[in-house]
């Protein structure tokens, strides 16, 4: 059970489910096994060691399992061993989950050289064989019940220990622990409050499967005539057996047979409540007889038309109810035409995808629907019927390149998996036409032999390009192509799909949340709410004349980048006579990878060189780049969480590496760092009230009436509700928007100096984006705070922010106040920035420079 | 390159790590090792000189340090001193029961391997279908029969009841290699000895392959597949099981670091001469510088299976090869 199911809302599953059913029925066979055991006195009428029969008697009434060649009764002697076998079981169990838990708690609260300790050991302990370093410790230290539960649990807690460590590991990089580092959290903290909490869900099946195990080795070494002598368990009583020749005489069936269909059956319990914690091991529903979908009463192919969807409608089953995805939706796509199918998450969009290419899975279902392509109704086709349009007529793009292409396999095995379904080729033919598509999309040859994570985002994503178009389709369905890559590379990515479809005159539908960028290039958009389209035309059209609210909000959140600022910038001139803030001197930062002896190290890597800015109180400063330009090492750099390599980082005038190990506290106090993804940053086992006070329970402010205070006047500063209802909700319960500010709201409790907001919006729905850049101007007049807006769509920046640096490669090419900046940039990468934005403005930008 | 270096000095660590647990485990004994060498009884009876006699034989008397440098270098003679049960050096000991174990062992293997994968396999295609939750539940009972109790009955029924199969020793006395009644010997008694392993182990071998199989199934690149009208047979089988494999390489790898030690208490249920047995033997009698050199073996060939499992991990999983 490598992956764990971590069931959030009980140690067991729902009995309504078949999962749950298993669980409830093992825990039932647990529980009788147990009462057996505790109330034995009470249902065996004799001792185990009570001579109350003749030797070998036969099962009767009074001696439900007769007796063994003792005179003793069996029944009473598997009533009693119960209690030998299930204590050291359980015992174990708990003694060694214990530990394992509380190493691995360790590992990760002190890391690295723990970790390496721990393994070491853990390494020797495995290399030894189990069961004789069981039998062997236990002869030396005697082998009562005591020593037997100590001996076995100090062997036994090494594979839980590997499993709660793994999870520990992946853990330790979840968004709400850099979070709460960032905002001063030591070691010892994160551990206790954050890594525990979320280790314990997992700490049940590891319990479980010890005692499986346990009770196997216990009732083992019983049989080997390992065990305490005066303790009778299982295990004995088959030793006994065994060793007085219950083979040669019948009494095999009621000796032999009742102990170890005792042990079975226990083991079976367990097993059954461990069931459920895989989450693969679960069964689904029962699979659902493929129901054709309803066909809409005037559904026809229409001449012309590469793609009709007409009237499609897609639902859901989910445990609460059916959820209707797509409701009603026809599109059409004709002949070469691009059109954008724009929608934010939830909308629909690619669930619409899927459904045309019927790739849909459980729990998706079309109720209802045509989709033509030519003159076939795809949704009415038989498998074989579609397999073959699949690959040859119609494609799919997909997005994540990292899971679209199979880690195993080379690009160049895909490429040639895809071509062979076209029969015409000799495999000679078909290497050359893979090599020729690698060079088409932009790769080289030798990617042919190479493996996806070998291959930078962007040269995945043109690698999945040329699998899915090699074989010249007709219609490309592009389901966000260009969602997850750096800025300038989805520019590039979207460059390409356009000259593919011109020169093999392709229709493409893509699928998109982002807005500018399809709007630039579609000849038609569909804009998608609420699994409805609400509005459809040309760009420019549906710009000009929104039929639907949400369209308009769509638009009104994407501000042209030379338009006049939302925000109005401050009075540089006013602003520069203020102290700096925060003021990085020729900061430098070099990453230099670990190498033992001069083994296995990698390419240093120089993140940041020769940067200087300065923030003054109240500034909204913004730091533009593309990914890997180094933002986040100089957000880091800033808060004090790395040291600068070479140049000062200065803190109201005071170099911060002078504050010694006092910096942190210091700087935490002061910067507050808001992170991107508002899905990770915060813990979903928390209220929404602990969210916001964590940093004050890090700085040691214990006062629950001054807590309760601060945190409500930050939820009224957010302007989200402050009442006790809303507090207590987790943040799954909320929406991004939200969320995000919540994290805002935690932001400002302790009152900082500065907020470095990293991407803010960038995982947000557009419609939303506006909003929370509103609540940062907003913030920054009520408080005063600096802000230092970190992000790569320099539209945004503009608006928002009074100055404005742009960084590329870790130097900074260009700063300056907004306008400046952008009307009339200087270096070239920031006209390439611009250009990704808004080509017309780097037009006009040039024109203006050359003036 | 450097991963390669990296195991290597982990392991050979873990190694002489584990040899130095070896050579303590004896010697942490409580007590006077002569009582756990000879017996209590006869301790008490010997004179002073008889006790330093004994103690110089087995090498107790020197310092501990030059006793370890003893044990190291006899080690790589294959000197493990001489066992005082079976009255011949431990290493001819050894290496006579060896062969018996590893055939057991490899034998249940290799048939729950297959089995178990197989049937996995054929689970995962048939998701959520009654085939498929009826293997499932059979693999979690079966998997909660305790081995030494399946011996047993299997013994009963095959051997007491029905006279069908020999229920001890490893060939039939009076025939010898090669001729055919010795292999029909073995064969025979390899049958129930092997069942009892196998059933237990391709439980949870179906378990493994199934859930790996499962999770293949589900990622992106299948879908991306079946988008491009790659059949269900190619994706299952190229696609889903090529990444399948991993989970279930590392599961059967681990099966080949027991292959030595593992089969204590089956060997033992049908008097089976293998190195398991051995170990009952040792413990019993006290023998400790048999079960030192029991150790040391099993240590070994533990430590090199991981060995193995690491350095060809790279071959199925190219995510982890590193460039040059």
């Amino acid at each position: 059970m490598s992956q764990a199911y971590v069931n959030t809302r009980g140690f067991l599953a729902p009995a309504s489910t078949l999962t749950g059913k298993i669980q409830w029925l093992g825990l039932a066979m647990l529980a009788v096994i147990v009462v057996l055991a505790v109330f034995a006195p009470l249902f065996a009428q004799f001792g185990p060691r009570e001579l109350s029969c003749t030797p070998f008697e036969k099962p009767s009434w009074v001696h439900l399992f007769g007796c063994d060649d003792a005179g003793y009764d069996i029944f009473s002697q598997v009533l009693y061993g119960a209690r030998v076998s299930l204590f050291i079981g359980l015992l174990v169990a708990a003694i060694s989950t214990a530990i394992a838990t509380a190493l691995a708690v360790m590992v990760g609260v002190y890391g690295k050289w723990v970790d390496s300790l721990v393994m070491r050991v853990v390494d020797v302990i495995l290399a030894l064989p189990f069961m004789p370093l069981v039998i062997v410790l236990g002869v030396y230290f005697g082998a009562s019940i005591q020593t037997q539960v100590l001996v076995i649990s100090c062997v036994m807690w090494v594979s839980p220990l590997r499993e709660l460590r793994a999870q520990i590991l992946a853990l330790r990089s979840a968004g709400y622990v850099e979070a709460s580092r960032a905002m001063g959290a030591g070691a010892t903290f994160v551990g206790l409050k954050h890594l525990l909490p979320e280790l314990a869900p997992l700490i049940v099946p590891q319990f479980i499967r010890i005692a499986h195990a346990a009770i196997l080795v216990e009732t083992s070494l019983s049989f080997l005539g390992l065990g305490d002598p005066l303790q009778n368990s299982w295990g004995s009583i088959l030793f006994h057996a065994n060793a007085r020749a219950a083979f040669l005489t019948g009494a095999w069936v009621n000796w032999i047979m009742p102990p170890g269909i005792a042990i079975s059956l226990t083991m079976l319990a367990l097993a059954f409540i461990g069931f459920g914690y895989d989450g693969s091991l679960a069964p689904r529903l029962r699979a659902r007889k493929a129901t054709q979908p309803e066909k809409p009463l005037n559904a026809a192919p229409k001449a012309g038309v590469e793609i009709a969807a007409q009237d499609l409608h897609v639902v859901y089953d989910t445990e609460f109810g059916t959820r209707e995805a797509v409701r009603g939706v026809s599109l059409d796509l004709r002949r070469g035409e691009l059109v954008g199918l724009v929608g934010e998450s939830g909308s629909g969009k690619t669930t619409i995808s899927l459904a045309i290419l019927r790739l849909l899975r459980e729990p998706a279902r079309v109720t209802r629907g045509a989709v033509y392509l030519g003159e076939n109704d795809l949704l009415a086709l038989d498998e074989t019927g579609l397999r073959n349009l699949r690959g040859r007529r119609l494609a799919l793009v997909p997005q994540s390149a990292m899971n679209a292409l199979n880690p195993v396999l080379t690009v160049g095995h895909q490429l040639d998996e895809a071509l062979s379904r076209n029969p015409d080729l000799t495999p000679a033919q078909r290497r050359e036409r893979a090599l020729e598509w690698l060079v088409k999309v932009g790769l080289e040859e030798k990617h042919y032999r190479a493996f996806a994570h070998e291959l930078s985002g962007g040269m995945r994503q043109r690698a999945v390009i040329a699998i899915a178009l090699c074989n010249t389709p007709d219609v490309v369905i592009a389901d966000e192509p260009t969602t997850g890559l750096d800025v300038l590379v989805q520019e590039e990515i979207m460059a390409l799909l356009l000259d593919l479809r011109r020169t093999l005159d392709l229709s493409i539908l893509f699928v998109t949340h982002n807005l500018p960028l399809i709007a630039r290039h579609a000849d038609r958009l569909a804009v998608m709410y609420a699994g409805r389209i609400v509005d459809e035309g040309t760009p420019k059209d549906i710009r000009l004349h929104p039929r639907h609210a949400h369209t308009k909000a769509l638009f009104d959140n994407l501000p042209g980048l030379t338009e006049a600022k939302r925000w109005p910038a401050a009075d540089l001139a006013q602003l520069d006579q203020k102290a700096p803030v925060i003021e990085l001197r020729h900061v430098s930062k070099r990453f230099q990878p670990f190498s033992l002896f001069g083994l296995g190290g990698g390419v240093p890597h120089d993140a940041l060189t020769d940067v200087s800015l300065v923030l003054r109180p109240g500034e909204k400063l913004g730091l533009v780049g593309g990914s890997g330009a180094g933002k986040s090492t100089l957000a880091r750099l800033v808060m004090g969480m790395l040291r600068p390599t070479d140049g000062e980082v200065l803190y109201q005038g005071k170099d911060i590496a002078g504050l010694g190990a006092g910096a942190r506290k210091v700087m935490s106090r002061a910067v507050h760092l808001v992170f991107q993804d508002p899905y990770q940053s915060m813990r979903n086992g928390m209220s929404i009230r602990d969210v916001i006070a964590e940093p004050l329970r890090i700085h040691g402010i214990r006062d629950r009436a001054a807590i309760e205070a601060k945190v409500a006047s930050a939820l009224e500063a957010v302007q989200l509700p402050a009442d006790g209802e809303f507090q207590s909700r987790r943040p799954v319960q909320l929406s991004g928007g939200q969320r995000q500010r919540v994290a805002f709201a935690r932001a400002l409790v302790m009152e900082p100096a500065v907020i470095i907001a990293d991407e803010p919006t960038s995982m947000l729905d557009q419609s939303i984006r506006m909003e929370i850049v509103e609540l940062m101007e907003d913030l920054r007049v009520r408080f005063g705070t600096a802000f230092l807006f970190i992000t790569h769509d320099i539209a945004l920046a503009r608006h928002f922010c009074d100055r404005l640096v742009v960084l590329d490669r870790g130097r900074i090419v260009e700063s300056g106040s907004a306008d400046d900046v952008v009307l009339k940039p200087s270096a070239d990468y920031t006209r390439h920035l611009i250009a990704a934005a808004e080509p017309e403005a780097a037009e006009a930008g040039e024109w203006q420079a050359a003036q | 390159m450097t991963y390669y270096i990296r195991i290597c000095l982990q392991y050979l660590l873990a190694l002489f790590a584990a040899l130095t647990v070896n050579f303590l485990l004896p010697r942490l004994a409580p007590g006077d090792p002569l009582n756990s060498l000879l017996g209590s009884d006869n301790v008490s009876t010997m004179s002073e000189a008889q006790k330093q006699e004994v103690l110089a034989d087995f090498g107790l008397h020197l310092p501990l340090h030059e006793q370890f440098w003893n044990y190291l270098t006899g080690i790589f003679h294959g000197d493990f001193g001489n066992s005082v049960v079976l009255g011949m050096p431990v290493w001819d000991a050894l290496m006579q029961r060896l062969p018996w174990t590893l055939l057991l062992m490899g034998l249940a293997l290799v048939i729950s391997t297959l089995i178990g994968t197989l049937l996995g396999i054929l689970s995962a295609w048939r998701r959520g279908a009654v085939a498929d939750i009826a293997t499932m539940t059979g693999s979690l009972f079966i998997g909660s029969l305790p081995p030494f109790w399946v011996a047993m009955m299997l013994i009963i029924v095959f051997s007491t009841t029905l006279g069908w199969l020999p229920s001890f020793g490893a060939y039939q006395l009076g025939t010898s290699f090669p001729n055919w009644n010795w292999f029909l010997g073995v064969g025979k008694r390899l049958i129930m000895p092997v069942a009892a392993l196998t059933i237990y182990q391709s439980a949870a071998v179906l378990l493994i392959a199934r859930s790996s199989m499962v999770m293949a199934r589900e990622q992106d690149y299948v879908t991306f597949a079946r988008s491009r009208g790659v059949s269900e047979g190619k994706i299952f089988f190229k696609h889903a099981f090529r990444n399948a494999l991993l989970p279930l390489y590392t599961h059967v790898m681990l099966g080949l670091g027991a292959l030595v030690g593992g089969a204590l208490i089956v060997e033992t249920v049908f008097s089976y001469p293998g190195l398991g047995s051995l170990v009952v033997t040792g413990v019993n009698s006290r023998d400790y510088l048999l079960l030192q050199g029991l150790f040391v073996i099993t240590s070994v060939s533990i430590i090199a299976a991981n060995f193995l499992t690491d350095l060809f991990y790279p071959l199925i999983d190219p995510r982890t090869r590193r460039a040059g």
